[in-house]
């Protein structure tokens, strides 16, 4: 399959923290032909193993397959639904936008009319619009506790750029998928992990409790990061194209020097493009990594991606193949 | 009779030394050589983990004896380089709660490929209009470097440190950079090589934790973890009464270490601890902590099956800028506690963990 | 006793955040007929232990239930010279409830009586009169001549909390300080009179947690479940409801009177669906009145038990209660009696899987 086929499979998959289900039986059944071992921990993250020749180190490799998104709390008299969201949900970039129940019931998210423009980051000031004439007619669809998210969706834009939702952080479960492929028929020394994570979105959970449980050596994340290269952004220096973004800080760590080096230096060596990523906001599932149990060293591959958080997150899947080909070259090595 | 002979100038020199040794929050690793080479002759065991923590070990010699853990952090505040930008300047965030307002016109050292001189750009008043600030993440660094050979030199990700230079104020006091918190970590390293193994109640694990200025957790838990203690301290700076601050969120100079009472560390070994500064004539006094010690003790306090923990604290003024100020007396103080602390019989016997049965 | 009595009982014992030895000992007391196993932990948890079933049974299941014994409170953090104690608050408590309340103050004497006194309406100036005065310009007056008397008594790093009297009202309510947790203690305290009497039947190790440390969210509930490492881990909480006047029905958490509340989500823990499934099952087959919470507000010990060590399934039922963290909470005794009859039947239906 090719990656983008892969990436749109489990961009239509709604699931967001929490619920994580569907995506991790698609993901399962994606991943066993690569590992060895699967299992699925109690908060329901999924770990696959790919067993090394025995006494080398435990490589673990994350990528979240939650996404962000909406939870009923209240259905009005009228059939609206009042709701709140789940993880980092901007109402800004989603106030008019499409939604969808994690039964499959279609939405429309709107601000009440009386809501200035300011007022949109917050959450009171939204409904759901699900076309039900009244309460009743509503609670026979949605029930209070119910997840939305925004309508999945992915599309080709010029040369190998994508678009759609969530690109955040299904475009990182793709990349682990794509080394697991790359790595199935490889001898390796070392054991590793493939960890496709849950509740990243929802205080980065999933990969606390899961590299608790593997006590890895090395810990690598696999997450989209931002770009300096829109329009106002604030400077930065990580471009969409300019290939895989090898983290050194992002808001929720600083990666270990060591690691970031040895990647940088296989990039090098294998001539695989890539940048090196300092983000000023917004966190990632590496620092639940690095201070699991006795810690681990930990680093971070991150798919340069625009928009993130939208429903238009931009990402280029030549640096996602960049990604693949870097972390498997780096695994090889360890 | 006090434990140990401290020599206040010897004890000055070391302090100085360890402090201008840089860690940059992150960037610790670093800096576990220099300081094998400084301490390590004085210690049984050393440990370094994925994490970036160095943990120093003394052993008592004694079986079955307790673990006591001295926790410092080692990493100190600093900058990050975001983005090289054109004429050779430095785009940076700072690491660690750093104010806008003290980093115009500093000198500070790039830690790249080699190591760099840089100064911090600032507005004068003659092209400003108003005494407004550039956000933190807006600061710019002049290297005096053209544009290309800052690139050869510099990558994003290099970290930047404040110039380290250590001076004397009057009555034993002293200033410089980094004495958060490596000069309470001197104390500690001090206390424990000068004090004999036969003394010692316990083996003595002397942590210098890492991340602590800018993860939420600190590197110190994941270390704890690792050495499973019995009990232990965590000492850190604490806010030195100035001029304009509230008199309960602060402490005074001179008048020795706190101790803090806090809802999240443990009561029982913060009391017996100001028990043995009582007894043992050491100043010291006690601060409300009431949620949270802002330090790693609370961290500490929840790992694992939980650690009995006490927060004490150095008085330090001008905290998170490059010229700190600490007393030596205040040290001094420090370092005797952390000695009398690990040789303390009573504590030792009561914070031995027993095999809890449920 | 009954249930009355006991949450009388809990509320009015002494036990804010990190000093809650007076509670552990009252609950110690309290469950010596129903548990030999009882232990304290390093942290000061108190952990009871029952067993049920066949103990020899291969695959034998662990369930931890807990509630905290801690109540929001004050710390003493500067003794003032005129003979006035400076405080700052233990958890979060509303600078709106605090002048003007009696207070105990857990003194070297023992605890002795206190006020919240701030400047008299008649020394405020108009503009202030409207405005809650803030705790920093708040403090303890315990009727001491000067400093000095006062640090007979007291020293930095004391406790206090609100007193205030415990009583029914209305319609079955009552009201009384530390309802959060107390009611969530006495709930697993009559349960466990009941599982004594009448022992579970499937073959399952209850862990009865009475926590420490909940008020300030670094919850010594993770030391104990670090321990344990449960298959199933069930919180006994309060929950906020605001379900009075003039609130929008969008907004209120719950209901008093409709029974236990199932948390779905608040703002440390994503609840297991099938677990809140499986809640709101038991409820509906043994005639149990259960809701869910609605409203995304709070957080509970759930969120440092679940993601524990390698992950730990969490539900968390909650007593509906009004005017949680304040000097009068009030809630009702029927939904008190829901939330322990819930529990126990989680309990006994506890089956391998959930």
């Amino acid at each position: 399959m090719t990656l983008y086929n892969t990436l749109k499979e489990l961009c239509l998959c709604p699931s967001v923290s929490g619920r994580e289900q569907k995506i991790r039986e698609k993901l399962s059944a994606m991943v066993a032909p690569f590992c060895d071992e699967l299992r699925t921990d109690a908060l329901g993250s999924l770990i696959a193993v790919k067993k090394g020749n025995g006494g080398g180190k435990k490589i673990m490799l994350a990528a979240h397959m939650d996404e962000i998104g909406l939870i009923v709390n209240y259905i009005e008299d009228n059939g609206m639904l009042r709701v709140a969201p789940i993880g980092w949900f901007s109402f800004e970039a989603s106030a008019f936008t499409r939604v969808v129940s994690e039964r499959g019931v279609h939405g429309a998210l709107v601000p009440d009319t009386r809501t200035k423009p300011e007022d949109f980051p917050k959450s009171e000031f939204f409904y759901i619009d699900i076309g039900a004439k009244n309460r009743k007619q509503a609670e026979a669809k949605v029930a209070i506790g119910d997840f939305f998210v925004g309508t999945p969706v992915l599309d080709k834009l010029i040369g190998t750029r994508v678009c759609g939702r969530p690109l955040d952080d299904r475009i990182g479960c793709a990349v682990v998928l794509g080394v697991a492929e790359m790595l199935a028929d490889e001898k390796l020394e070392n054991d590793v992990y493939y960890v496709f994570s849950v509740q990243e979105e929802f205080g980065r959970k999933g990969a606390l409790t899961s590299a608790f449980a593997i006590q890895p050596d090395i810990a690598l994340c696999f997450d989209v990061t931002g770009t300096g290269d829109t329009p106002g952004a604030v400077p930065m220096a990580c471009r969409l194209g300019d290939g895989a973004a090898i983290k050194v800080r992002d808001a929720s760590v600083i990666c270990d020097e060591n690691v970031v080096r040895a990647i940088c230096d296989v990039a090098k060596e294998c001539n695989i493009k890539h940048q090196r990523e300092v983000l000023l906001k917004g966190g990632t599932d590496t620092s639940s990594l690095q201070m699991a149990g006795a810690g681990a060293a930990v680093g971070a591959i991150s798919i340069p991606t625009r928009s993130i958080h939208s429903g238009v997150e931009i990402c280029d899947l030549a640096d996602a193949e960049c990604c693949i080909k870097l972390a498997a070259e780096y695994i090889k090595r360890a | 009779m006090k434990r140990l002979n401290i020599d206040r100038q010897q004890l000055k020199s070391f302090i100085f030394s360890l402090c201008a040794i840089p860690s940059v929050s992150g960037f610790e690793k670093r800096a576990h050589n220099d300081i094998c080479a400084l301490v390590g002759k004085d210690f049984d065991e050393i440990r370094k983990d994925g994490v970036g923590n160095l943990t120093l070990i003394k052993r008592c010699g004694k079986e079955n004896a307790p673990r006591i853990l001295i926790d410092t952090h080692l990493d100190e505040i600093g900058l990050l380089v975001r983005e090289v930008c054109e004429g050779g300047f430095l785009r940076v965030l700072p690491l660690g709660g750093i104010d806008v307002s003290i980093m115009q016109a500093s000198d500070v050292i790039i830690y790249g490929k080699q190591t760099l001189r840089g100064v911090i750009c600032s507005t004068p008043p003659h092209l400003k209009k108003d005494d407004e600030l550039p956000e933190p993440f807006e600061v710019i660094i002049d290297t005096g470097l053209s544009e290309k050979q800052a690139k050869e030199l510099i990558e994003v990700g290099t970290p930047v440190g404040f110039a380290p230079v250590y001076s004397e104020l009057l009555n034993d006091k002293i200033m410089g950079k980094s004495f958060d918190d490596k000069a309470c970590a001197a104390c500690a390293i001090w206390a424990v090589a000068n004090t004999p193994r036969e003394a010692i109640c316990g083996d003595v694990y002397v942590q210098l934790s890492a991340v602590e200025e800018t993860n939420a957790i600190g590197g110190a838990a994941s270390a704890v973890f690792a050495a499973d203690p019995d009990y232990a301290m965590v000492i850190d700076v604490n806010l030195a009464r100035v001029p304009d601050t509230k008199s309960f969120e602060t402490v005074n100079m001179d008048e020795g270490v706190s101790i803090s009472m806090c809802a999240a560390t443990h009561r029982r070994l913060t009391l017996d601890t100001a028990e043995l500064c009582k007894q043992k004539e050491l100043d010291h006094v006690l601060v409300a902590a009431p949620d949270s010690t802002g330090t790693n003790a609370t961290s500490i306090n929840l790992v694992g099956l939980g650690v009995p923990v006490v927060d004490v604290g150095l008085p330090l003024a001008s905290m998170h800028t490059y010229n700190e100020v600490i007393s030596l007396k205040d040290a001094e103080t420090l370092t005797s506690l952390v000695a009398e602390f690990i040789c303390d019989k009573e504590i030792a016997a009561k914070y031995k963990r027993e095999e809890e049965l449920i | 006793m009954n249930s009355f009595e006991l949450i009388k009982r809990l509320c009015n014992t002494f036990g804010p955040t990190g000093c809650e030895d007076a509670v552990a000992e009252l609950i110690k007391r309290e469950i010596s007929d129903d548990c030999q196993n009882v232990s304290t932990d390093r942290m000061g948890n108190l952990i009871a232990t029952m067993r049920f079933g066949d103990l020899n049974a291969v695959k034998r299941k662990k369930i931890m239930v807990c509630a905290h014994m801690d109540e929001v409170g004050f710390m003493i953090n500067e003794i003032k010279s005129n003979g006035y104690l400076g405080i700052a608050t233990v958890g979060g408590i509303s600078d709106s409830v605090l002048a003007g309340r009696r207070v105990s103050v857990l003194s070297k004497k023992g605890l002795i009586n206190g006020v919240i006194a701030s400047k008299a309406i008649h020394h405020k100036p108009r503009k202030d009169r409207k405005k809650t005065t803030p705790i920093d310009k708040l403090y303890i007056d315990i009727g001491a001549r000067d400093g000095d008397q006062a640090k007979e008594y007291v020293g930095v790093g004391d406790f206090a909390t609100f007193e205030s009297e415990f009583y029914a009202f209305g319609d079955g309510y009552v009201k009384g300080k530390a309802l959060d947790d107390r009611m969530g203690c006495a709930a697993m305290i009559e349960m466990m009179h009941r599982l004594h009497a009448q022992p579970a039947e499937n073959d399952v190790d209850v862990y009865f947690c009475f926590t420490v440390r909940e008020e300030i969210g670094l919850s010594g509930a993770h030391a104990v479940a670090f321990r344990i490492r449960p298959d199933l881990a069930i919180v006994l909480e309060t929950t906020a409801v605001a379900d009075i006047a003039d609130t929008p029905a969008a907004k209120r958490v719950a209901d008093t009177g409709s029974g236990a509340v199932i948390s779905v989500m608040d703002k440390s823990t994503m609840y297991d669906r099938t677990l809140v499934n499986k809640a709101i099952e038991t409820a509906n087959n043994n005639g149990i009145k259960a809701q869910l919470k609605r409203y995304v507000s709070g957080g509970n010990d759930a969120g440092p038990i679940h993601k524990t060590a390698e992950g730990i399934k969490t539900l968390a039922i909650s007593v509906p209660t009004r005017y949680l963290h304040s000097p009068a909470c009030v809630a009702k005794l029927d939904d008190y009696e829901t939330v322990s009859m819930l529990c126990e039947q989680l309990i006994r239906e506890f089956k391998e899987e959930i």
